[in-house]
């Protein structure tokens, strides 16, 4: 009998807290984990809601670790993709031998390059194949794409491809791929495969006009991006013919165009899912396998999930472009700039992803937040047979920044001036005139040097 | 011995790309009890990006972040949208989604002004009610208006809109044009200290002062300096992606490709710089990459006010800067027996 009650007891506790629980929370954790009233819950119910410090509605699933990410989706007859990397930084490809891979137990699928309906893409010039198929552009090419049933069967069916090569000369230093006679990385064009000039007024009047000229060289080295989650992707290509691309991208409409082109099919048939994407940088702003991904999935009638190693991230996906900046100023004795003249060399590596655009922003920012009225900067992105290049935050601004503002103070202490005032007294205005002519508005360059000084407690030693 | 140096990195950067156009589209739809559904093609990359654009359209609908659910991120669902790239979404895809907004928003005033008897010009949306200008005690609620335009006029408050950033383009001989929109500034000053007997040099800390026009929402601004200038960090003393002779990455992991740790990263102070653009939502801007820009600049420049080395070529490991200190000094001295 008195068991009977504590048992309804219980019951009826039980149906008690299912009451106070906030059904908009998962429910997964005990609810003493959370605490009893979040700290800036009131930020997202006020209805000013612009310069509210909100809370992001994902923060709890990635707080409970509950996001799920691309690895973390498991569709029903799955199968896993690896690569075959060329490892060779500049070939002929020969011949490629698949059939050791395809008699193992357990592979589905294999893909090669001859096999892909466009074998090219790339956000301003399509030069970069989904898989390289006569020609090894640098050595983190894919050569061959595998579905097994596993990832380690798939991992074990890369060493059973056989691929002969022929090895071609190599470029991979920037400067030197810009002399005449150095290999062509995409013959017979050359491999300088975009210039950008911002001219305004006259250097040479200004640096006649100056008191004291600075030059400087600076160079910058190569970054990758290094998200959390590596590039992954499933595609599944169902009976009705239609394609849906999982994908850890940041830019889906451009993405979806991409798989349409090396496809060969109607957007109208793709449907691309931007998954929560751990990390982007710029890193994961075009397709990479996804279009190999798809021919497997169609080969095969399932889907397929392919996820980068590490040392994928590194060899085959895109990474911050090093810049060789040549630097040169005219300045006044009171530290006025009257004239920069700049040359930039991007090391555009394999392939031109994003070059165009960073190309274009490097180039306009190079001179630097400061009225100077002679500016001439010339900046060039050249092939190598390297990693290619593409979008990183920041788009070449972070490399000029750092050569405009290490020459920055080279002048000041040429001129001994303090730091802080030499900017002061060049920075620009409301309704200054950029580089290319541009009257800025909203400027607030002068204020973020004095808040930032005034937070630092910069006191001026000149 | 430890030496002390302070450096600044001043940085200007734009919003939106150049090249090509740089497009939005969004549809906000207001549903019966007054909440709202955003529909956009960009993607939450973990900046925050979504809780922003769904604070941009709860405040032109006069409701709460909490009542906007913001649906991103699938081709057969949300319109077009040029993505999460280029330090963009707030300010382009922002004004696409206030301009949405505005039109939904238009909807609900043609159907309150019959209600409170005035104009659709005379109203206004505010705590999640409709009211007549100047008048906030003559109101309905939004729900209520929502309701009453999609189950008895038969006009479901949805707007759709579009936005391009008004550039243009640059002429091709002497790069003289409006390549983008509108800029944002920042200025970040280091302190370091290099160790003169080994090169090491310990970022202390990093003072941040970011203009992003009107903070839309200040703490994820904070967040995105913070990670910007671990970036920074990276780039300034240990990441680089070493090749062999034949073009081939030695140093493809996480074990040799060195960047920074939570051990490694300064104290950071961040200030926002107020700011107002009329161009963007809110009068917003963006803050993503330019974090990122001037952090190795101000390092840099910390490092030679300490030790009067100017490392040149990124990035300043300490063999580097122990090599400099040397070269500075002349030839090595011997060490006595």
């Amino acid at each position: 009998m008195d068991d009977k009650t504590e048992v309804l007891e219980r019951e009826q506790l039980d149906i008690e807290i299912l009451r106070d629980v906030n059904l908009r929370l998962p429910a997964v954790a005990p609810r003493e984990a959370f605490p009893a009233v979040p700290l800036t819950v009131d930020a997202r119910l006020q209805t000013r809601a612009v310069g509210q410090r909100a809370t992001r509605p994902d923060c709890r699933m990635h707080g409970l670790g509950q996001t799920k990410y691309i690895d973390d989706i498991k569709l029903p007859g799955m199968l896993y993709a690896r690569i075959k990397r060329a490892g060779i930084s500049s070939a002929r490809i020969k011949r490629i031998d698949t059939s050791g891979a395809e008699a193992m137990p357990g592979v589905m699928a294999v893909v090669i390059g001859k096999e892909i309906p466009v074998n090219s893409f790339g956000p301003t010039f399509q030069d970069q194949p989904v898989l390289a198929a006569d020609r090894v552009f640098h050595a983190g090419d894919g050569v061959a794409a595998v579905a097994a049933v596993t990832e380690q069967i798939a991992n074990e069916a890369l060493e059973k491809i056989i691929v002969e090569y022929e090895p071609l000369p190599a470029v991979f230093d920037p400067v030197e791929a810009m002399r005449d006679d150095a290999p062509k990385v995409h013959a017979p064009n050359s491999n300088i495969y975009a210039t950008k000039v911002v001219r305004k007024g006259d250097v040479e009047k200004g640096f006649a006009e100056s008191d004291h000229i600075f030059e400087g060289r600076f160079s910058t080295q190569m970054i990758e991006h290094v998200s959390l989650e590596p590039h992954a992707a499933i595609a599944d290509w169902d009976a009705t013919g239609r394609l849906t691309i999982y994908a850890t991208i940041g830019r889906i409409t451009l993405a979806r165009a991409d798989m349409a082109r090396t496809l060969k099919l109607p957007m109208s048939r793709i449907r691309l899912i931007g998954t929560t994407v751990g990390g982007n940088f710029g890193g994961k702003n075009e397709i990479s396998q996804e279009p190999a991904l798809a021919l497997l999935s169609k080969k095969t009638g399932r889907p397929v999930k392919g996820v980068f190693t590490r040392s994928e991230e590194f060899t085959s996906s895109t990474t911050r472009h090093p810049i060789i900046m040549d630097y040169k100023s005219g300045v006044t004795k009171e530290g006025r700039i009257v004239a920069r003249q700049i040359r930039l060399v991007l090391d555009g590596g394999a392939y031109c992803s994003w070059s165009a655009t960073t190309l274009g922003k490097a180039c306009i920012l190079s001179p630097g937040p400061y009225k100077i009225d002679n500016v001439l900067t010339e900046a060039f992105v050249v092939y190598t047979n390297k990693t290619m290049t593409g979008a990183m935050r920041g788009f070449g601004a972070p490399q000029v920044c750092f050569a405009y503002e290490s020459h920055m103070d080279d002048i000041a202490k040429g001129l001994g001036k303090d730091q802080l005032e030499i900017r002061l007294l060049n920075a620009f205005d409301e309704g200054s005139s950029s580089p290319t002519g541009q009257v800025l508005h909203s400027v607030v360059v002068k204020e973020t040097l004095n808040k930032a000084a005034a937070r630092f407690g910069w006191e001026s030693q000149s | 011995m430890k030496r002390r140096g302070r450096g600044i990195g001043c940085m200007w950067y734009p919003i939106g790309f150049t090249v090509d156009a740089n497009p939005s589209a969004a549809t906000v739809k207001v549903n019966e009890d007054g909440t709202a559904t955003v529909l956009t093609g960009t993607v939450e990359t973990g900046q925050g990006a979504l809780t922003v654009l769904g604070q941009i359209a709860a405040e032109a609908l006069g409701i709460a972040t909490d009542d906007v659910h913001v649906v991103s991120g699938d081709t057969d669902v949300t319109p077009m949208d040029t993505g999460a790239i280029a330090s963009r979404t707030t300010y382009v895809t922002g004004n696409a989604i206030y301009l949405a907004a505005e039109a939904a928003k238009a909807i609900l005033f043609e159907a309150a002004a019959p209600m409170l008897g005035v104009k659709p010009s005379q109203l206004e949306a505010k705590d999640r009610r409709i009211q007549v200008k100047n008048f906030p005690q003559r109101a309905v609620t939004i729900g209520e208006v929502a309701f009453r335009s999609q189950v008895v006029l038969g006009q479901p408050a949805i707007g759709s809109a579009t936005w391009n950033p008004p550039t243009v383009a640059m002429d091709p001989e002497t790069g003289q044009g409006k390549p983008f929109a509108t800029y944002v500034y920042a200025t970040q000053i280091a302190e370091v200290d290099v160790d003169d007997e080994t090169g090491e040099v310990e970022v202390l800390r990093i003072c941040a002062a970011h203009d992003c026009g009107t903070a839309i929402n200040p703490m994820l601004v904070e967040g995105q300096v913070e990670g910007g200038i671990s970036m920074g960090v990276g780039m300034a003393l240990q990441e680089e992606m070493l090749f062999d002779a034949n073009g081939r990455i030695v140093n493809p992991s996480l074990t040799n490709y060195i960047m920074p740790t939570s051990l490694d990263m300064p104290e950071i102070y961040v200030d926002i710089v107020q700011g107002f653009d009329p161009t963007g939502p809110f009068g917003a801007k963006g803050v993503g990459e330019p974090t990122a820009v001037p952090t190795a600049a101000a390092i840099l420049n910390a490092i030679h006010d300490a030790v009067g080395v100017r490392i040149t070529a990124l990035p300043a490991t300490a063999e580097k800067v122990l090599a400099a200190i040397k070269a500075k000094k002349g030839a090595p001295k011997q060490i006595p027996r």
